[in-house]
């Protein structure tokens, strides 16, 4: 009876307030998340399916604004749900806010940026490139994220693998051309092969570094050897995988490995490679085309030793181990010395040694 | 031929012994000697380094590219007097045997052989005594023509690897990869003959420093060099009066 207090009602109350409160919740949610996000994208293409849609950007050149709707369904973001606004950020409503563009550049190198929100391993690799110092420099014709993998219609960028080469040499013509004619390139385009390197395997992908300094140069020999060293690839093509272990006992190779391990900035000289199989012009030794052809190997040697005479190209054993076959008379040279240090490590002490034991013995004896 | 020469004595009554002193070497062939021992260490010193460039030892001597040039700088250099060396040993050479002056003692004999069987005997305990040598004994001839060889061979091998262009316009290609074979191991070799064989005949066996002096005592004369003690010590003094031819 004491019991009766108006303290009773007051739990009561909040209950029903925080009920209220929380059914709220609950009631405004689905409303929002019910909105799919097919329908932003369907929304844009509303107006943006019209081919005819463009504007022209205060510099004069004419952008357009048609979306292909058909190539957008195939493009690898909108099928997984990622739609116009994912990028198009500070457009979430119609009409648009005023966009003060003035080039199409600048559009495109500010919208890029919408690319780290998903990528960002990526992204901050390419501001660690070759390209991005060059944008830095003031080339804002360096490529950014779209400028390779596209926009709007985006596509695995390496399928197929023919896709690389190009996309490079959209900028990069003269080399694309070049490289299409070599062993690598040309065995890509005509034989789809799978093995032999497009850009990015010797350039990297997203922090792609300036190939003329030093550190690329003493690096290069060991980007050759990730294939040319590999016995299951290059047993492939009929190539010996020795290359590289023999290049690295010839004067040129350990030259340029104890540089690599040891002083990778110093500037040197020591041929690497490329300085005579050439870079995008590499072709088969046997090719006449080949800068390491035997018709042309005396002045790819010239180009380093100025004026030396033909018996010269015969000083360098190829990437061959010293055999009998192919350069007996080193070989014998070989053995003789292999043998003859042997012979006379071992004659010299045994004759010592047992000297030493005659001597010490003979004086042992004589002091007893 | 003999020459008597007095050290100061330490015994304490200040009694002079003489000793008898045979000279073994001109003071050309000391100058030679160690002109050779000088520049063989400088260029194994500067040439090792090259050779073994992965090891620890190396590549503290090398420790930049600068370090590199300097120590291939002084390898040549030190290149060029062991050349000079080498042509005024074999110009000499040459003179004396115009002069018909040349000492016949260094050319290897079929002695050398039947003495060389014999030590082995000797050192096999099949025989008794060691053979009784002449003034070089075949030890002493294995090294000087062993180094005399390998010495050749470093020069040849050296120019060319210096100089491959140029040699190239005359000699086959082929000469350039036998030559760095030839140097990088003859080198090996001549430093394991010359610490085994060499060291431990001239300061291990004994220690004889005739090479530096240029003499030899009668003692050590009597014991390594019998037959050349012999011939010498009975030799007639030209101006000797043998009281022959006096009637």
């Amino acid at each position: 009876m004491i019991k009766h207090t108006p303290v009773i009602k007051l739990p009561g109350f909040s209950l029903v307030v925080g009920t209220i409160i929380l059914l709220s919740l609950f009631l405004t949610t689905p409303t929002q998340a019910s909105e799919p996000n097919q329908q932003t994208e369907e929304y844009c293409l509303s107006c943006h399916s019209d081919p005819g849609l463009e504007i022209t950007l205060p510099s004069g050149e004419v952008l357009p604004l048609f979306i292909d709707a058909s190539e957008l369904q195939n493009s690898v973001h909108s099928p997984s749900g990622i739609e116009c606004e994912a990028c198009h950020t500070n457009i979430t409503t119609y009409p648009h806010p005023e966009i003060n563009y003035q080039t199409q550049r600048e559009l495109s190198r500010v919208y890029y940026e919408a690319c780290q929100k998903c990528h960002p391993t990526n992204y901050s690799l390419t501001l660690d490139s070759m390209h991005a110092q060059a944008a830095e420099a003031g080339n804002l014709n360096a490529p950014v994220c779209t400028d390779c993998h596209g926009s709007h219609y985006i596509h695995p960028p390496d399928q197929p693998r023919t896709l690389i080469p190009s996309t490079c040499g959209n900028c990069h013509t003269g080399i694309y051309e070049v490289y299409q004619t070599s062993v690598h390139g040309n065995a890509l385009v005509q034989e789809s092969n799978p093995d032999v390197p497009v850009c990015t395997t010797c350039h990297g992908v997203h922090n792609i570094q300036d190939p003329r300094t030093q550190q690329f140069r003493v690096d290069e020999p060991d980007l050759c050897a990730s294939c040319h060293a590999n016995q299951e690839m290059m047993a492939k093509y009929g190539l010996s995988a020795d290359v590289y272990s023999v290049y690295n006992l010839s004067w040129h190779g350990l030259d340029v490995s104890v540089y690599e391990a040891r002083w990778p900035t110093i500037q040197h000289s020591s041929a690497i490679c490329s300085d005579c199989h050439g870079v995008h012009d590499i072709f088969k030794p046997e090719d006449p085309n080949s800068s390491v052809h035997p018709d042309n190997l005396l002045v790819t040697c010239q180009k380093c030793h100025p004026g030396v005479s033909p018996n010269w190209t015969d000083a360098w054993t190829g990437h061959y181990k010293v055999s009998l076959q192919r350069s007996p008379f080193l070989y014998y040279m070989d053995q003789f010395y292999t043998l003859f240090t042997q012979i006379i490590l071992w004659i010299s002490i045994i004759y010592v040694v047992l000297q030493f034991i005659r001597f010490m013995v003979d004086r042992v004896r004589r002091s007893l | 031929m003999t020459s008597q020469r007095v050290p100061t004595s330490s015994s304490p009554n200040h009694r002079i012994r003489l000793v008898r002193t045979f000279p073994r070497f001109t003071l050309s062939q000391r100058w030679e000697h160690a002109i050779l021992m000088l520049t063989v260490a400088i260029l194994l010193l500067t040439g090792l380094p090259q050779k073994y460039n992965t090891t620890v030892w190396s590549q503290v001597i090398i420790s930049s590219p600068e370090r590199l040039l300097l120590l291939q700088q002084i390898h040549h250099i030190t290149a060029l007097v062991l050349t000079a060396l080498a042509l005024y040993h074999l110009g000499k050479t040459i003179y004396l045997i115009f002069l018909r002056k040349l000492p016949g003692d260094m050319l290897p004999t079929v002695q050398d052989i039947r003495d060389s069987i014999h030590m082995w005997l000797y050192l096999v305990y099949l025989k008794k005594e060691k053979p009784a040598f002449g003034k070089y004994n075949f030890e002493q001839k294995v090294t000087y023509w062993f180094l005399f060889s390998s010495i050749a061979g470093m020069i040849i091998s050296g120019f060319l690897m210096w100089f491959p262009e140029f040699f190239t316009r005359v000699l086959p290609g082929g000469v350039i990869p036998t030559a760095i074979i030839t140097h990088s191991t003859e080198a090996v070799i001549t430093a394991i003959f010359i610490v085994l064989w060499h060291f431990y005949h001239v300061h291990f066996e004994r220690l004889n420093l005739s090479i530096f002096s240029g003499w030899l005592n009668e003692e050590d004369m009597r014991t390594y060099h019998t037959l050349e003690y012999n011939r010498l010590v009975r030799e007639p003094h030209p101006k000797q009066d043998t009281g022959e031819g006096i009637s």
